[in-house]
């Protein structure tokens, strides 16, 4: 008997891709690596300052002493196994690949989409690119990044990915929306 | 005809007209008009019923306080009742229609009320529908509620959209007259983000019905040239058709915004309503003031309206409230009303100012009677004349419209609703907002400022603060030239004496100047007694309109002043909303999000039925052909893990991975049972107490490496489990080194039990799983064929031979086909939840059912996993308090159906047998039930006083919900393999 695992995404089949680009599209990340870096009860300062300090990485801010490291070209056992040793005895890190699912919506209307679910103020000023924040979209938790002016990556727990996606296309609904796969 | 559209003027497009209906007729009016002015342009003075006494009653104000214009709009599922006419933007194709009326609006036999009036004075039905009690629900109310009412609803399904937005800003300013405007324009141009509300259609408030010119023109011209400026500011954001009704901690503001409200076809791509939730740094109220209507006799009659209303049809919408109008005013606002009507041509019939002297000019030609006051008026279905009486000399004027002012009452509403009670100002002869502090200001009318160059400089003066106190320079403000003003003083009149007829303080809910009388002498002269005693500024006015002359005749006739009266409550919201857009998109399975588990595709594939559990959907059983019943497939399940093996999807249990060099000494104080000595690679039953001693949650504790552990609760309380964690490594003891992270989406997790799991998991995985090298109870990693790392835990909730097997989420279904394949020689089936349930409680192992929150570890026959040796544990300290201790408490046990045909149902009650059914005779209650296929009966846990010493005791299972009474012996819980020969091989 042979055993080719074959992983399927939380997505899979079930988004109902509204192809094409449009002006506002939400892409959804088949193969990103996640983490989470959990800093060692007194550490925080170093592993912040490792995971900022290196380029290599997005660190993604979600909680005192916790982060969400991305990465679209590591294995998650890569990943982890990397990131434990640049961060030594200064944190913890969990994989999570399997456990949250990456997303990138991205258009003029961006913001004004997310202001339908998120209470958190999303005007550049405000919220400027580079800064990312774990918050409630309706009644979903979701780690905000944003990359962009008009472009943000959003980390959600795949159990609820669908329930997302279905809530994020109602929230679009009076904004010109495609969501699909992303190509890499 | 009476009220007609004047041939020029207004705010209206007279080239596009627009076609509606009233009552099924066809009428027509022009874009830019509301309901109601459509209405008066077709001389439909009559436009509604009274709540009580059905009353033919009129349009009153042109604004959101109208008590009386409330219609139906649209049919079928988009009906909106009780819509205000005179806020309802004017649409092609709009179909409304009157309310509370039986046969028809003109003729509603509901108007013998008013003849039968003296029966039905203020708490009448308290009074008269005593008796008998059992009558009030079943037949009274229902009829009291058919005679009395306004707009009904029916429920079919709402076919339209809505949606909820958060909005940001530096300065929300509500209310687009000419405060809010001068706020918008300094605070745009010192750069700030604003956000400028408006309830109207179009922006501009008071400046649309002014006729007070700033910079030599029109105000309506100066309107719009802000408007036309903000727009260009790239921070403003213009929200028309938007009400701000509520006002909630942190500056957050709630608004609705009528998206689609004002069309006939519905553009399904966009929400009909959306609800606003605005974060405001500051915020300016420039919400204007109303005007007070008089409380004298017949003042109720439609044609009667406010004076400002009045000046509003003529100079926005162009139409003549009647030919020839009576005026009764307090102060100057009636005689600029007399301006305004005369200056459009229209005859004004008498001007009656109760004030023996005042400074204020009449239009030439127009008879002024000072000193007197109106007592009743002539007419049925529209006025038609006016009986004014001066010092006793009584007279008859002819007219067909009344316009009166009882001077002006700042809108407050917004600012009291956080508890600050509204504070009484002599001077003014109204209450004003409380001091609100920094986040939110009253400007303009709405804090008594009611000259034009007043309301525009309060304006600027209260916004260029706010810029300042952000910090920011402060942009100019060069005010427009205004133009004769006049003084807006009046003297209170609360009731006008000598009415002849009723003298309606609130005319939505019919309450008159009697009622309030009646209220005081039987004890409810309190202003919140008040209103519940005659329900004056109930139902969906609120009072706009009465409450003030309510709490002036109440404080005239406790002979204090309205200070000491105060006003009732202040609630949101300050309109209506509709549910439609309070729950937004949250309907259907937008209410509630699906959580689906990593094995849901491979569930579905083998045809489980499926089940709601918390949040998420879970595998209840996997019927096969033929099998026609639930239970059939069950005891199917059953029967094949307990003979052969059986996979079942465990997923959705929660889990969390806790790291730290205190991870274990965290852990050892979280759960009753010691944890500090577990090995590694070992996993133990847990159970996590609450501070009380009860039991909280059950699970396992693995432990991984050294300062490595993973901990599962049960799927009810993953979340409730961390949060716990949390409060404990946060607040209990802070100083443990200790960090933890939710993996439960991490990982598909399968359960393979049964006597052939060794055989079937050792198909696929590399490491050896002999009984030697994987024991009871070993957890660790291993690498499955295929080369996947997995995590294998040798746990049983079954009482079989029975592993947990971790894969990463993603590879969940491949796994699990792989492991289906390999065992299909060894009778392998999928089981669901169901089949889970019956094998725990053959093996007598609890779950939720059991640990209700009123049981102790004892009680629930766990007592020696008490790590009593240990210095501290959550729930240690309460667990030795009396009654907890107590040798009758109710005691886990198993339950043997006697009679073979009757099941037991949870929920039902033990008895001795021969007892009474009553609670000092109840011995217990059912937790868990099912038919055990094992065993071949109905078997059941229960907790049964002092249980543990009565097995073998006959007993009474006393179910009163079904009316099923059955025997059942008393046995040990654990009904399958007591001895765990089939764990442990």
């Amino acid at each position: 008997m042979a055993y080719d695992y074959q992983a399927v995404h939380a997505l899979d089949g079930t988004i109902g891709a509204v192809p094409g680009q449009r002006a506002n599209h939400l892409a959804v990340h088949r193969a990103t690596a996640i983490a989470v870096v959990l800093a060692a009860p007194g550490h925080g300062a170093e592993a912040a300052g490792i995971l900022v300090a290196d380029g290599a990485f997005e660190a993604r801010f979600c909680g005192p002493g916790e982060w969400l490291v991305l990465s679209e070209v590591h294995a998650p056992e890569t990943l982890v196994a990397e990131l434990s040793v640049r961060l030594g005895a200064f944190a913890f890190v969990v994989d999570q690949s399997h456990g949250r699912v990456a997303l990138t919506l991205s258009g003029p209307d961006a913001a004004r989409i997310l202001a339908n679910g998120i209470a958190v103020d999303l005007h550049p000023g405000a919220f400027a690119v580079g800064r990312a924040a774990t918050m409630l979209c309706n009644h979903l938790s979701v780690n905000l990044a944003r990359t962009g002016v008009d472009r943000f990556d959003l980390v959600v727990m795949r159990s609820f990915a669908e329930a997302f996606v279905a809530d994020l296309k109602v929230m679009a609904r009076s904004h010109d929306l495609s969501v699909d796969f992303a190509t890499r | 005809m009476t009220a007609y559209r004047l041939a020029s003027g207004g705010l209206i497009d007279r080239s596009n007209t627009i076609g509606f209906t009233f009552d099924g007729a066809s009428l027509s009016g022009h874009a830019g008009d509301t309901l109601a002015s459509a209405l008066l342009a077709n001389d439909r003075l009559l436009v509604g019923r009274s709540f009580k006494y059905h009353r033919p009653r009129g349009i009153v104000t042109a604004g959101p306080a109208e008590p009386n214009a409330l219609v139906t709009i649209g049919t079928g599922a988009r009906r909106d009742p009780n819509t205000k006419a005179t806020v309802a933007e004017l649409y092609d194709g709009l179909a409304a229609t009157s309310q509370n009326r039986w046969p028809s609006l003109a003729f509603d036999i509901g108007a013998v009320n008013d003849r039968l009036s003296r029966f039905l004075s203020a708490g009448f039905y308290y009074k008269t529908f005593m008796w008998p009690a059992a009558f009030w629900e079943k037949v009274y109310e229902p009829l009291i509620r058919r005679a009395a009412g306004l707009g009904r609803t029916d429920l079919p399904r709402d076919p339209d959209g809505y949606e909820k937005s958060w909005a940001h800003c530096d300065l929300l300013v509500v209310g687009s007259g000419p405060a809010g405007l001068a706020a918008a324009l300094v605070a745009a141009r010192s750069g700030l983000r604003v956000i400028l509300a408006e309830q109207d259609f179009v922006l501009g408030g008071a400046l649309l019905s002014e006729t007070t010119r700033l910079d030599g023109e029109a105000p309506f011209v100066f309107a719009r040239h802000a408007l036309d400026e903000l727009h260009g500011h790239p921070g403003v954001t213009l929200l028309p058709r938007t009400t701000v009704f509520g006002w909630y901690d942190d500056n957050v503001f709630g608004a609705v915004e009528r998206v689609q409200k004002h069309s006939a076809t519905i553009d399904a791509a966009r929400p009909v309503e959306r609800l606003w939730r605005i974060v405001a740094k500051h915020a300016i109220l420039a919400t204007g003031a109303e005007e007070r209507p008089l409380v004298f006799g017949g003042n109720d009659r439609p044609g009667i309206m406010m004076a400002s209303a009045a000046s509003t049809y003529a100079n926005r919408f162009g139409i003549a409230a009647g030919r020839s109008v009576a005026i009764f005013t307090n102060g100057s606002s009636g005689y600029r009303t007399a301006e305004d009507l005369s200056a459009q041509g229209v005859e004004i019939a008498a001007l009656i100012d109760s004030r023996t002297d005042a400074s204020d000019r009449a239009p030439d030609g127009v008879r002024v009677v000072r000193g007197g006051g109106i007592i009743d008026t002539k007419g049925r279905r529209r006025v038609r004349a006016v009986i004014a009486d001066r010092g006793g000399f009584e007279e008859l004027i002819a007219c067909d419209a009344v316009a009166m002012s009882g001077g002006w009452s700042p809108v407050i509403h917004l600012a009291c609703q956080r508890g600050g009670k509204p504070v009484w100002s002599q001077a003014l002869q109204a209450f004003l907002a409380p001091e609100a502090g920094d986040g939110l200001v009253m400007a303009g009318a709405a804090a008594g400022h009611y000259r034009l160059s007043e309301c525009l400089d309060d304006g600027a003066r209260k916004a260029s603060a706010i810029v300042e106190a952000l910090g920011r320079p402060v942009a100019g403000f060069e005010r427009p030239v205004v133009g004769e003003e006049v003084d807006p003083s009046f003297t209170a009149l609360w009731h006008v004496p000598g009415a002849r007829s009723k003298a309606f303080v609130d005319f939505q809910n019919d309450v008159h100047g009697k009622d309030l009388g009646l209220a005081l002498r039987e004890g409810f002269g309190h202003v919140e007694h008040a209103k519940r005693y005659t329900t004056s500024g109930m139902a969906t006015d609120q009072g706009k309109l009465g409450n003030i002359n309510a709490i002036g005749i109440l404080a005239t006739m406790r002979g204090v002043s309205p200070a000491e009266v105060g006003t009732t409550t202040f609630r949101p919201f300050y309109t209506p909303v509709s549910f439609g857009a309070l729950a937004g998109s949250s309907r259907d399975e937008h209410a509630m999000p699906v959580r689906r588990s990593p094995l849901h595709g491979w569930a579905a594939r083998h045809g489980a039925v499926f089940i709601d559990a918390g949040l998420w959907y879970r595998s209840s059983w996997f019927p096969k052909a033929g099998e026609k019943t639930w239970r059939e497939s069950v005891d199917r399940e059953v029967r094949t893990v307990r003979e052969h093996a059986g996979l079942c999807d465990v997923s959705t249990l929660g889990k969390i991975e806790v790291f730290g060099p205190d991870a274990a000494e965290f852990l050892n104080r979280l759960y009753c049972n010691p944890v500090l000595k577990l090995p590694v690679g070992k996993a133990r039953y847990g159970l996590m107490l609450r501070e009380d001693g009860m039991v909280y949650d059950d699970g396992t504790v693995s432990r991984l490496a050294e300062e490595h552990f993973l901990v599962t609760t049960t799927t009810a309380m993953a979340a409730g489990v961390l949060s716990h964690m949390e409060f404990a490594a946060q607040v209990l003891w802070p100083e443990l080194r200790v960090r933890f992270l939710s993996v439960s989406d991490q990982w598909a997790q399968m359960s393979i039990a049964g006597p052939k799991a060794r055989t079937i998991l050792q198909a696929v995985v590399e490491d050896d799983l002999s009984n030697a090298a994987f024991p009871f109870l070993a957890a660790r990693e291993v690498r499955l064929k295929g080369n996947l790392k997995a995590r294998l835990f040798r746990i049983s909730f079954s009482g079989e031979l029975a592993y947990e097997l971790a894969v990463p989420a993603g590879y969940g279904e491949a796994v699990a086909d792989a492991l289906m394949r390999a065992g299909e020689p060894q009778g392998l089936c999928a089981y669901g939840v169901e089949a889970l349930n019956v094998l725990r409680i053959e093996k007598g192992h609890v779950t939720h059912a059991e640990l209700d929150g009123r049981v102790t570890p004892d009680d629930a026959g766990l007592g020696r996993m008490m790590g009593t040796g240990k210095p501290d544990f959550i729930g240690k300290r309460l667990s030795t308090r009396f009654g907890l201790t107590a040798a009758d408490r109710a005691q886990l046990v198993g339950l043997k159906a006697l009679e073979a045909d009757k099941d037991m149902r949870a929920g039902a009650h033990l008895l001795k047998d021969g007892a009474k059914p009553s609670t000092i005779n109840d011995q217990g209650w059912v937790s868990s039930v099912c038919f055990s296929p094992t065993l071949g009966t109905h078997i059941a846990l229960a907790f049964l006083k002092s249980g543990r010493e009565r097995y073998g005791e006959k007993i009474v299972v006393w179910d009163k919900l079904r009316g099923v009474e059955t025997f059942a012996e008393v046995c040990d819980p654990v009904f399958v393999d007591p001895e765990n020969r089939k764990l442990m091989a």
